[in-house]
């Protein structure tokens, strides 16, 4: 048990830094725009080009510490501050990066710009293992931009699948508008008969309460032990674990009969066995509940055995 | 006289004579039947008084404008349908459910929350089963809670994924949990042995105060973070039992527990009733779901002693469950458990199961919760 114990522990360690270690590989540089003349302006109320991040996780990501820039033998360009809340981006949400080259203007604006540039690329904060790259594209025309078909989907390896020139820029918003019942039908479409839901969602159900199982086994156990150690200490004696919560039922039953008897069920004995006793019921006047009014007592179903 | 005559014609028009249509006296009927059953045989007596007389309500015939309908935006009953349509009665259930459910028998016998999780396998075959009778998925998500045995959670889903099916669905669910002394037993008899229906569980140990006010918070964290779409109904339900095992918010408890939980009873069984339109209801996808219903019970039922079985094959002699509280996994609080212990007494009249039955139960709930947080999350 204590090896199995050790070994569910490694696995949830494992798994635990495992996913924190893949969130920030979930970015993805989603879109840009070389040339804005006439688009998106900056909160400084300047058109400048821009770059667009997609977290494409269903966790939070916090970007703070990873590295942007527009060139390959200079990963470390710009360095994303850490601890910034505006770096922590939701899940399936979207950042703006405005490529300007003034970053003294504040955390989203970059310490280079999209004329000259060759590519975008999103370093991880070791400063050497790429997430993501995308060749800049000078041949779009004034106000037209560059993205993914679909937000966070297609290649990472620079070599644009995946991308399109884009009939608007969306800015901070989804590429692709999403209708609303898309993610049913989505999920109908690769999942016609139900089965991958049903085997995901029971794993699900089933990992969060064994999760529970586990937790409550082990607060149990240290209860019947912390209970074992005052029964010794009261009576001086050892007593067994497995002795402990092994009270038959009928007798705590037969002790709560007892109890309820003695403290709440008076009305049964009240004097002594076989003397009925008749109590005046005092009753408050109100026009609600008078019987003068009512007539009668609300109808009430003798109780059934089932 | 003449005017005297135009206007009785122009309120024969008011009237829901005029406007009859033979959906509304079928559904008039089924109101009927629903209270019928409520009063002659306590079939849930405390739902099915209220959705049956809600079903009259919404049944009688009425012309557009009038301002009355649970459709008709402002109307009363409309406003009072709003915590059915946005989901906010049913986490109010859940904090009454959570403030009167004593969790003791699952703390003592933790194992017993995994036959909560094998019943969940009712929700997933009634998914299939929708998709493969033409459902769209989000529908069929809707219809496959109606497997985890729970009204609450049954509206709650609904209301989010399939808002047009919610009337069906509720009336299905609530239908099915007050047979479930009917759909249940004869599958637990055909799935277990003798031997097996005799087998005598050890008493569940004593669980300490702190033990129990320790089990909603860290269900709660636990689950929540699991699935975060859960959190309304598994806030609801872990909170409620925090306030009962505080032993400081005595008066919250109560009231959760007493008339917060009637208050809101009435208002969504009488509301769920009232939308069950014969125009909105009277459909073939109608007949479909109270298909799938009864067949989603069945596969919980089914999994649920199963599992118990396949577990009692790693457990040592003497620590083994009885199968026949497999079935209690449904949910279904707390007539699931009842019905184990009445089929366990019919073999060993000193067999009470009751109790051992209650764990698996309450896990139903927290497994149909965490369940239709995923339906949530993926279909929403």
């Amino acid at each position: 048990m204590k090896h199995l114990k050790l070994f569910l522990a490694v696995v949830g360690l494992t798994l635990a830094f495992g996913a924190g270690a893949q969130s920030q590989d979930a970015m993805r540089l989603n879109e840009y725009l070389v040339v804005n003349t006439d688009d998106f302006q900056d909160d400084f109320g300047q058109q400048n080009a821009w770059f667009e991040l997609f977290n494409s996780s269903y966790g939070t990501v916090d970007i703070g510490g990873c590295y942007l820039s527009d060139d390959a033998n200079n990963l470390k360009k710009y360095a994303i501050p850490g601890g910034d809340l505006m770096t922590k981006v939701k899940p399936r949400q979207h950042v703006l990066f405005w490529a300007d080259n003034q970053p003294y203007r504040g955390t989203f604006h970059v310490s280079f710009d999209l004329a000259n540039a060759k590519e975008i690329i999103l370093t991880k904060g070791d400063g050497k293992t790429i997430i993501d790259r995308i060749p800049v594209r000078h041949d779009l025309g004034d106000n037209i931009s560059f993205g993914r078909a679909m937000d966070g989907e297609g290649s990472i390896t620079g070599d644009g699948a995946g991308w399109q020139v884009m009939e608007r820029t969306s800015p901070s918003t989804n590429n692709t508008l999403i209708d609303k019942a898309a993610k049913p039908d989505k999920m109908k479409a690769m999942d016609p008969y139900g089965w991958i839901l049903a085997l995901t969602a029971m794993s699900v159900v089933f990992l969060a309460l064994i999760l529970l199982y586990f937790i409550f086994k082990a607060i149990g156990n240290a209860n019947i032990k912390a209970g074992k150690k005052r029964s010794a200490a009261v009576a001086g004696t050892d007593v067994k674990a497995s002795q402990y919560g092994e009270v038959p039922g009928e007798v705590y039953a037969a002790i709560a009969t007892a109890m309820h008897l003695y403290n709440e069920d008076s009305g049964t004995h009240d004097e002594e066995s076989f003397v009925v006793t008749l109590h005046h019921t005092d009753r408050t006047y109100s026009p609600w509940s008078s019987k003068i009014y009512t007539l009668r007592e609300t109808p009430q179903v003798s109780k059934r055995r089932r | 006289m003449q005017n005297i005559l135009e206007n009785l014609k122009e309120f024969w028009q008011f009237t829901g004579f005029a406007n009859f249509e033979f959906g509304y006296l079928i559904m008039i009927i089924v109101g009927c039947l629903f209270i019928f059953l409520a009063i002659k045989f306590e079939w849930e007596p405390m739902l099915l008084v209220p959705i049956g007389f809600g079903i009259l309500i919404g049944n009688i015939p009425l012309f557009a404008g009038l301002n009355v309908g649970v459709y008709e935006e402002g109307s009363v009953l409309n406003i009072l349908y709003q915590g059915v349509q946005r989901g906010f009665y049913p986490p109010l259930i859940f904090l009454g459910i959570g403030a009167m459910t004593d969790f003791s028998a699952l703390i003592a016998n933790p194992k017993l929350l995994l036959i909560g999780a094998a019943a969940q396998f009712g929700i997933f075959g009634a998914y299939a089963i929708s998709l493969a009778l033409g459902f769209d998925a989000a529908q069929a998500g809707a219809i496959g809670i109606i497997g985890g045995a729970d009204g609450p959670t049954a509206i709650f889903l609904s209301s989010r994924l399939a808002p047009n099916l919610m009337g069906a669905i509720a009336v299905s669910a609530y239908s099915y949990m007050a047979l479930v002394p009917v759909i249940q037993p004869p599958i637990m008899r055909l799935l277990t042995t003798k031997k097996e229906r005799l087998i005598r569980m050890k008493p569940p140990r004593p669980v300490s105060p702190t033990e129990k006010k320790l089990f909603p918070i860290i269900g709660f964290l636990l689950t929540a973070f699991i699935v975060p779409s859960g959190i309304p109904l598994l806030g609801m339900l872990f909170f409620g039992n925090l306030l009962k095992e505080s032993g400081v918010t005595k008066r919250l408890a109560n009231t959760a527990s007493g008339p917060l939980v009637d208050i809101v009873t009435i208002l969504i069984g009488v509301t769920v009733g009232a939308s069950t339109q014969a125009s909105q209801f009277l459909r073939w996808e109608s007949v479909k779901i109270f298909i799938i219903g009864a067949l989603s019970f069945v596969i919980a039922t089914f999994a649920g002693v199963l599992f118990v079985k396949f577990f009692n094959l790693f457990l040592k002699e003497g620590n083994k469950i009885n199968p026949l509280i497999g079935n209690a996994g449904v949910s279904a609080v707390p007539d699931a458990a009842r019905v184990s212990n009445n089929v366990g007494l019919e073999y060993d009249p000193k067999n009470y199961l009751l109790m051992h039955a209650m764990g698996p139960n309450v896990a139903g709930v927290i497994g149909s919760a965490v369940a239709a947080g995923m339906l949530l999350g993926f279909l929403g």
